[in-house]
């Protein structure tokens, strides 16, 4: 049997990403409060549901069906954001908070590898627990659903991979950031703010301006599913898909980009 | 190891300035100097860490930062003191620093805890380590690139005597190895102990520069009397030609000799005194140490300044 070979660069390696994923997967407080804010959150979403309809069936449906999907879906989008900041940031900004960032810079390898590295490091630990809180979601959506209907595989297919997208891309964003300020806190503290105060903000105004179509939560919310009602902008915003791409490759250029030259000319 | 010119500035202040340095193969180098005097700016420099104002360096023949990947994974360096990820154990620190060397590295690692003494405690982890457990550790980190040369940034902090024996022997054992130690220290006394060359800094400039015993015997020669009365023998040898310096220190005189034979002068000193009608108890020919050699040379420094 033949296997194919990845080009992945020698610089990068796989041994430098497989370093990232340990230094990631043994922090046991990050790891249970990712864990909570994405699988933990589902559940949790979900039992509050069983009970509300166990206790008063009149006024609140069964757990399964369309409307808890796009409920459930907006929640958790926001909870699992605040775990991809959490571990971006920590990605980003834990070596140099160690002080391990030194010991890995007098090994020679040249630093934007070590930079480099930390980005599948980092998704190979956020995004397999986001897709397990996904496929609850999606799997307790197809249960009991009541008379409203399901969503359909197709929608559930494409709001998976749109959700997968933008937690990636907030890890990214959070990633670069920490690189960049050298600080979990303070990253965590710009982040969080920029994502459930401001973007929540201007996703309700009915007349956000033109301003509001270069925040990058408000760009991928308009990528969702047309179904997922629950967390788009309520008012006009006219941009077309190029914009909303063009949008979020600035957000990632300038992130990461700030981020590698950061790490690349920073007194170790 | 080698350096010309090598100079660094923060501002209008000069940390590092004008370092030309030498460092032989296979020898235990140390780099003395007090608290503040540039030694790890130097080292950081060297390494890559910082960028110098001035000046070229090179490490194992190869310049830097020009060949620095390859001039570096020769070398194992512990900067300022060592610093691992306190949530990972000793073996998993190793093991990530080894996945940024060579693919033969994670076959050092037992190797290297096993040489410090660290293999019983590698799956504790690092937050539940002593200074002393880090420092090993920082040297098990050097060892698992199979390092030709070693720059060591005050290694001996935080280690109990018992420890810096150890450490000591194992450094020797090292250089004995073939391998190239620097030891940048304030410690005179380990750097004496540990090296068999030395540049002593200070304010950023290298101000002597040598084998070990070159610098000591470079002071003036000491000779130390145990005799009644003390004050009064040293009122009587004060204005002796062959005495530079009189002194008194735990009740003995201290002589520093200006004379080109000190031993006949020690001979003709001794004679005075009986003479004079002093008792003689001891006559004590004293090598300067390191430690009054450096002294001597950052005082002078001082002064001048």
């Amino acid at each position: 049997m033949s296997t194919i070979a990845l080009p992945v660069p020698r610089e990068l390696g796989a041994r430098l990403v497989r370093a990232e994923i340990l230094k990631l997967r043994t922090r046991r407080g990050l790891m249970i409060a990712s864990l909570l804010l994405t699988v933990g959150a589902t559940v949790a979403t979900f039992s509050i549901l069983a009970v509300l309809h166990a206790t008063d069936p009149a006024h609140h449906k069964l757990i399964g069906g369309l409307p808890h999907y796009d409920d459930g879906m907006y929640s958790l989008t926001q909870l699992s954001t605040i775990a991809a900041i959490l571990i971006g940031a920590t990605a980003g900004a834990g070596d140099l908070a160690a002080g391990f960032f030194r010991n890995l810079v007098v090994t020679g390898r040249p630093r934007w590898a070590l930079f480099a590295a930390r980005i599948p490091g980092g998704l190979a630990v956020l995004l397999p627990m986001t897709a397990l809180a996904y496929a609850l979601t999606a799997g307790l959506s197809q249960v009991v659903p009541g008379s409203e209907g399901t969503p359909s595989v197709a929608l559930m297919i494409e709001a998976g991979l749109w959700f997968e997208l933008y937690i990636a891309v907030m890890f990214l964003l959070a990633l670069g950031f920490a690189s960049l300020l050298g600080s979990r806190a303070t990253t965590l503290g710009i982040l969080a703010g920029l994502q459930l105060l401001v973007t929540p903000l201007v996703q309700g105004l009915h007349d956000p301006g033109v301003g509001a179509e270069s925040i990058l939560g408000i760009a991928l919310w308009k990528l969702a599913p047309r179904e997922l009602a629950n967390g788009a902008p309520a008012g006009q915003l006219g941009m077309s898909l190029a914009a909303e791409v063009s949008v979020i490759v600035v957000w990632m250029v300038l992130a990461l980009g700030l981020g590698c030259w950061r790490t690349m000319t920073r007194d170790a | 190891m080698k350096t010309e010119g090598l100079g660094k500035r923060f501002g209008d202040e000069a940390v590092v300035s004008d370092v030309d340095l030498r460092v032989p193969r296979g020898t235990a180098f140390g780099y003395l100097g007090p608290n503040g005097a540039g030694k790890t700016t130097l080292i950081r420099m060297l390494l890559g860490l910082l960028r110098p104002t001035s000046g070229t360096m090179e490490l194992l023949g190869l310049p830097v930062p020009k060949r620095r990947r390859q001039a570096l994974s020769r070398v194992g360096a512990i900067v300022d003191e060592p610093r691992f990820h306190g949530h990972l154990t000793g073996r998993q620190n190793l093991w990530a620093l080894a996945a940024a060397r060579e693919p033969e590295a994670h076959g050092r690692i037992e190797g290297a805890l096993a040489r410090v003494g660290l293999r019983e405690r590698a799956d504790d982890r690092v937050s539940a380590y002593s200074m002393g457990m880090r420092q090993r550790l920082g040297i098990a980190a050097c060892l698992i690139a199979d390092p030709e040369l070693l720059i060591l940034d005050e290694p001996m902090n935080g280690l109990d005597p018992a420890g810096m024996l150890e450490f000591r022997e194992l450094l020797h054992s090292l250089v004995e190895e073939g391998r190239t130690v620097v030891l940048s220290s304030h410690l005179l006394d380990e750097v004496e102990k540990t090296c068999d060359a030395i540049a002593i800094v200070d304010r950023g400039r290298i101000v002597a520069q040598g084998p070990i015993d070159e610098l000591r015997a470079g002071g003036a020669p000491i000779l130390r009397i145990e005799c009644s009365d003390p004050r009064r023998a040293g009122v009587l040898l004060r204005n002796r030609a062959g005495v530079a310096a009189v002194g008194e220190e735990d009740g003995m005189l201290r002589l520093e000799l200006a004379a080109d034979d000190p031993r006949a002068e020690t001979a003709n000193i001794a004679h005075l005194l009986l003479d004079a009608g002093f008792q003689l108890y001891r006559l004590q020919p004293d090598e300067d140490s390191l430690e009054e050699r450096f002294l001597e040379i950052t005082s002078r420094l001082g002064e001048a300044a």
